[in-house]
């Protein structure tokens, strides 16, 4: 930081064409300032161009009619309200169908992905910072290494594995069982455990009504299994990511702490729920964060893997967003549908982070 | 506890923990294991041999049909964005990193603020959006294209900025009395102590953009200007990719693995050491 | 203040970084404005974007392509496209679409009623010499926009050696001799039949059994029927006796590499079929019939055909005309029906063609009595949620899915009128 007032002395070197004490801290401020905002220029004008514009830009399709070709702003191209929002929310029909599916494919993605992923990061994050561990190098980079290679190859990894005589069905044919096809089984989960139980045909009310084009029934479904391979996907990829996270928090927790449980008398999973729990209640907020922002995000895998496929049930609102724009050129509702995802992922960060917060003033730590 | 009993639970204990660990290492390795041999494999010793990493008979079958794609092309490509990302971030970030940091300016606090903002954009939401721009900018289907929107990011100049705001100011204090201007200062004397924030950010910014699939996707049709992520999701997806040839997918996705694989393991202390603090090993 | 002048200098840095991308081609307020083609082509590359069937298909139009760029000296690029429609659409998007690519009749009417389409017909002297229900398919309001490069029909592949082994003798000639024959020639490891499981791979029963698509002018979606439901059921019922598959319960990408890997023995798919089996499995000894008719008597199959696009705003207008003149000789024609075994659109080359092919006259035969795919302008969506349902049939209910396309189609012809 620099010192503001500097008393004139042999020390120092006389304040370049300066008369009075006054004027070297003048200039010296507004050379600051300036080369502030220069250093500062690049990445202000990328964000402005780059991140500013292009969602003004998308603001306006999204109310207009832009068929795609040609410019934007051409005269050509009118303004049409909310027209493309409603058509989404709104009116019953095709487009809100798809939104609806999406939201709720995503739905049960994120809920699956986000807890199973948090536990199993924070699993392998305390079995590998135990004390004198052999290989912890190793393992350690094991479990980090799928986080580095690209969605298009672990896409492609992944459709080897889950393939319909791939190697996922080989393990489960030498369990005894049968595996299904998996990238072609539309049938949700739930749906597939319902009709174990017996139900298999949908209850009166839960099918004859429904929300953004989806029947209740519908809603319930649970993830295709053709989605369950995506998350897997999704929870082998990025668990080793969030490990690194925890590490350096689990590092952190002192050792008095956990001498002073062990004295007391604390078994393992005591010590666990006691002490390391909440001293990794920070890390823990982070990997959660993090972990929605990402997944309600999810584009690749699907572009890559399925596009929505089979039966729309691994379509999300990102790709629906793009293959609306790019495919069948209805760049309104395309911008439409990339907003509606922003919005939502903004109330959902904001709620969670009300909940977690809420739950650190009520309760102890 | 008796000892000989306490022992033993200990030893239950560490087998089961290896166990775990070991376990665990072969989920994460093995689909890779898998993916080297698969390469090397015929399409009919794939189908049949899916859970070997072993070929029955080595060929380079695969490899051959992969060089008869654009291999070459996809990877200089790559190799192009990625480095100019990687420069670009590192410059860009690292100067308003320190002008955040160290610099006093009217609307500083006002900018932080607004980085902070942009960091809460889903990166998804601005795929439309940047190909709305690079069309207007007539960027579309150029190499700045796919590079300048990849050069923006407001992460990278939020870890600059942390990392700046720990080096002690009495370092800069002495560089201004020996009389050097602020660009001097920063770029000769804090710069060169940033090294393992720079190293982290160019491990980040390197795979951030070689791996990058979706705003590379926006920002090109024609075939020419294909990444590696690209090329090979043509192999994937849509009609090249309708029937199973395994073996060159997987060779494709073992190819375009290597390099970060490489970058990996040579800078892998920084990465790991970022996230275990100052313990020793 | 310094300050106040670096703000001020940056702000104005931004703004002429916007406005010039502003001035600079399709600016604010204007649309985008091209300089006029040049009456002669120059030799600037033409790019020829199209969705290929196999590697036959590719391999030919690359030869084409050469032998073009050695008769005019204009470079030519071929690019094969993993989505054709949409790597289109992102040129036309990007102000910078292929000088020529392969048109469907669907898109072709998207791109018709945008006015993004050169009617160079008008300026070729063969344009009265494609069949009649061809250039209907490529004509919009009454102009002739994009000249046919050939015709394909649906007819039945029966892989010979299966079937001899099987003891069969005459080809299916009606649904229930097909169900038949299907259920002697599935083994444990393969299948009797395989179809592709999107409406273009199954719309020819409904035609088979009296039923329709539109009616006859297009205003009105009729796919709701109880004929079309009779033909949904009779192929759910194939499905579920296991005598019949989708290319995806069969480990393939479509229906012509299961029949070629003879994971099926008898397939329903159009004459493109022969490029591919030349080229990829060529120990699979063949024979083409034609498709069973319905249980009242009725032949139909659906026909396909694609056309040489020209984009009117592009780099070389005069090149990708002459291009296309080019390609749409008969000689030319002739060479991409040995290559990939499609038909010819040209009147001249068909009666060629029947004579050099009298093995494949079976397709040529079918013309009279095939009906054209669905080309319904902004209907890709629906059209992709009925190929879903239609995936699903064999536990779907038949009366349901035909109900939900029917909406969804009556929409986008309601919307398009």
């Amino acid at each position: 930081m620099t010192v503001l007032v500097r008393p004139e002395g042999p020390r120092n070197p006389p304040a370049a064409g300066g008369a009075g004490a006054r004027r070297p801290l003048v200039t010296a401020r507004t050379r600051e300032a300036a080369a502030g905002w220069l250093m500062s220029a690049p990445v202000i004008v990328l964000l402005l161009v780059f991140l500013v514009a292009p969602i003004a830009m998308a603001a306006w399709v999204s109310v207009s009619d832009w068929n795609g070709i040609g410019s934007p702003f051409a005269s050509g191209v009118h303004a049409v309200g909310g027209q493309n929002y409603q058509a989404l929310l709104t009116q019953p029909g095709l487009p809100q169908q798809q939104l609806g599916e999406s939201l709720r494919n995503t739905m049960y993605y994120v809920i699956i992905v986000v807890p199973v992923q948090t536990a199993l990061a924070l699993g392998l994050a305390l079995i590998v910072s135990r004390k004198r561990l052999t290989g912890r190098g190793f393992f350690r980079t094991a479990y980090y290494f799928p986080s580095i290679t690209s969605s298009v190859a672990v896409s492609i990894l992944f459709l080897y594995l889950f393939g319909t005589a791939g190697v996922v069905n080989a393990i489960v044919g030498h369990l005894g069982g049968q595996g299904p096809n998996w990238f072609d089984d539309p049938n949700g989960v739930l749906h597939i455990i319902l009709s174990g139980l017996g139900v298999t045909t949908a209850p009166g009310p839960l099918a004859s009504h429904g929300f953004l084009g989806v029947s209740w029934w519908d809603w319930l479904a649970g993830p295709s299994v053709a989605m369950v391979a995506i998350i897997a996907l999704a929870i082998w990829t990025t668990s080793g990511t969030f490990m690194l996270i925890f590490l350096p928090a689990i590092y952190a927790i002192p050792a008095d702490l956990t001498e002073a449980a062990i004295m007391d008398g604390a078994n393992a999973w005591q010590r666990f729920r006691r002490v390391t729990l909440p001293m990794l209640r920070p890390a823990l907020f982070l990997v959660l964060t993090l972990g929605l922002f990402a997944t309600w995000q999810v584009f690749d895998q699907i572009y890559l893997m399925s596009q929505g496929n089979p039966a729309g049930t691994t379509l999300t609102p990102a790709f629906l967003s793009y293959v609306t724009s790019f495919q069948d050129q209805q760049w309104g509702q395309g911008a439409a549908i990339a907003f509606i995802l922003f919005a939502l992922i903004v109330v959902l960060t904001i709620a969670q982070r009300l909940i977690v917060s809420d739950r650190r003033a009520g309760g102890a730590s | 506890m008796r000892p000989s009993a306490q022992k033993r639970r200990r030893l239950a204990g560490r087998t089961l923990l290896y166990l775990a660990l070991v376990l665990f290492a072969v989920i994460y390795i093995y689909p890779f294991l898998l993916d080297i041999g698969t390469a090397f494999k015929t399409e009919t010793d794939a189908a049949a041999h899916p859970l070997s990493p072993l070929p029955q008979h080595w060929v380079l079958t695969a490899f051959s049909e992969l060089a008869q794609q654009d291999f070459a092309r996809w990877l200089a490509n790559s190799v192009v964005v990625a480095v100019f990302v990687t420069l670009g971030r590192i410059l860009f970030d690292s100067m308003a990193g320190y002008a955040l940091a160290r610099l006093r300016f009217r609307g500083r606090s006002g900018l932080f603020a607004a980085i902070i903002a942009v960091m809460a954009v889903p990166g998804v939401v601005l795929l439309i959006p940047t190909f709305l721009v690079l069309k207007q900018l007539n960027l579309f289907n150029t190499y700045p294209g796919m590079i300048l929107p990849l050069m923006t990011d407001a992460a990278g100049v939020f870890i600059m900025r942390q990392f700046f705001l720990t080096v002690p100011p009495a370092i800069e204090e002495a560089a201004r009395i020996d009389g050097a201007g602020i660009f001097r200062t920063y770029w000769s004397v804090v710069l060169p102590m940033a090294r393992p924030a720079l190293i982290t950010l160019m491990i980040l910014s390197f795979q951030g953009s070689w791996n990058n699939f979706s705003m590379i996707l926006v920002a090109h049709s024609s075939p020419s200007l294909d990444t590696l992520t690209t090329g090979v999701g043509r192999l994937v997806s849509g009609q090249l990719g309708a029937g199973s040839q395994y073996p060159l997918q997987l060779a494709a996705a073992l190819a375009m693995t290597i390099p970060v694989a490489v970058v990996f393991f040579v800078f892998q202390k920084y990465i790991m050491r970022t996230g275990e603090g100052a313990v020793k090993e | 203040m310094r300050s106040k002048i670096a703000i001020a200098a940056l702000a104005a840095a931004g703004l002429a970084v916007l406005s010039t991308a502003c001035s600079s081609g399709n600016g604010f307020g204007s649309s985008s404005a091209s300089s006029t083609p040049a009456a002669t082509a120059n030799k600037s590359t033409l790019t020829l974007m199209f969705g290929s069937s196999g590697t036959a298909e590719t391999a030919a139009v690359q030869q084409a392509a050469k032998a073009f760029t050695k008769q005019s000296g204009i470079p030519v690029q071929v690019i094969p496209a993993s989505n054709l429609t949409q790597q289109v659409a992102q040129g036309f998007s990007g102000g910078t679409p292929p000088n020529v690519f392969y048109l469907d009749p669907l898109t072709f009417q998207n791109y018709a009623k945008d006015g993004v389409l050169d009617a160079y017909p008008s300026s070729l002297s063969n344009a009265g010499g494609f069949a009649s229900a061809l250039t209907q398919a490529f004509t919009y309001k009454s102009t002739f926009t994009c000249e046919p490069k050939d015709a394909s029909t649906l007819a039945l592949y029966v892989n010979a050696a299966d079937w001899q082994q099987a003891g069969l003798g005459a080809p299916p000639a009606n649904w229930s001799q097909l169900e038949a024959d299907a259920k002697k020639l599935t083994t444990g490891s393969r299948t009797g039949l395989t179809i592709d499981q999107t409406h273009s791979g199954i719309d020819e029963f409904f035609y088979q059994n009296g039923g329709t698509v539109t009616n006859a002018a297009g205003t009105t979606v009729e796919l709701d029927s109880a004929q079309n439901v009779a033909a949904l059921t009779y192929l759910k019922g194939m499905l579920t006796q296991g005598i019949m598959k989708f290319p995806s319960q069969l480990g393939a990408g479509f229906s012509g590499q299961a029949f070629g890997e003879n994971k099926a023995a008898m397939d329903i798919i159009g004459n493109w079929e022969n490029g591919e089996l030349q080229a990829d499995y060529p120990g699979v000894k063949c024979k083409v019939y034609p498709l069973p008719a319905g249980p009242g008597g009725t032949q139909a199959t659906l026909s396909f055909t694609n056309c040489w696009g020209v984009p009117k705003q592009q780099s070389n207008l005069a090149g990708a005309v002459e291009f296309v003149k080019f390609l749409t000789t008969s000689q030319q024609e002739m060479t991409f029906a040995k290559a990939f075994g499609v038909i010819p659109s040209l009147t001249t080359a068909q009666a060629q063609y029947e004579q050099t092919y009298p093995q494949y006259a079976t397709f040529v035969q079918e013309l009279s009595y095939a009906h054209p795919d669905i080309a319904i302008a902004g209907s890709t969506q629906a059209l992709s949620a009925f190929d879903s349902a239609l995936q699903q049939l064999a536990s779907g209910n038949p009366a349901s899915i035909l109900k939900t396309a029917q909406q969804n189609l009556q929409a986008v012809v309601n919307q398009g009128a």
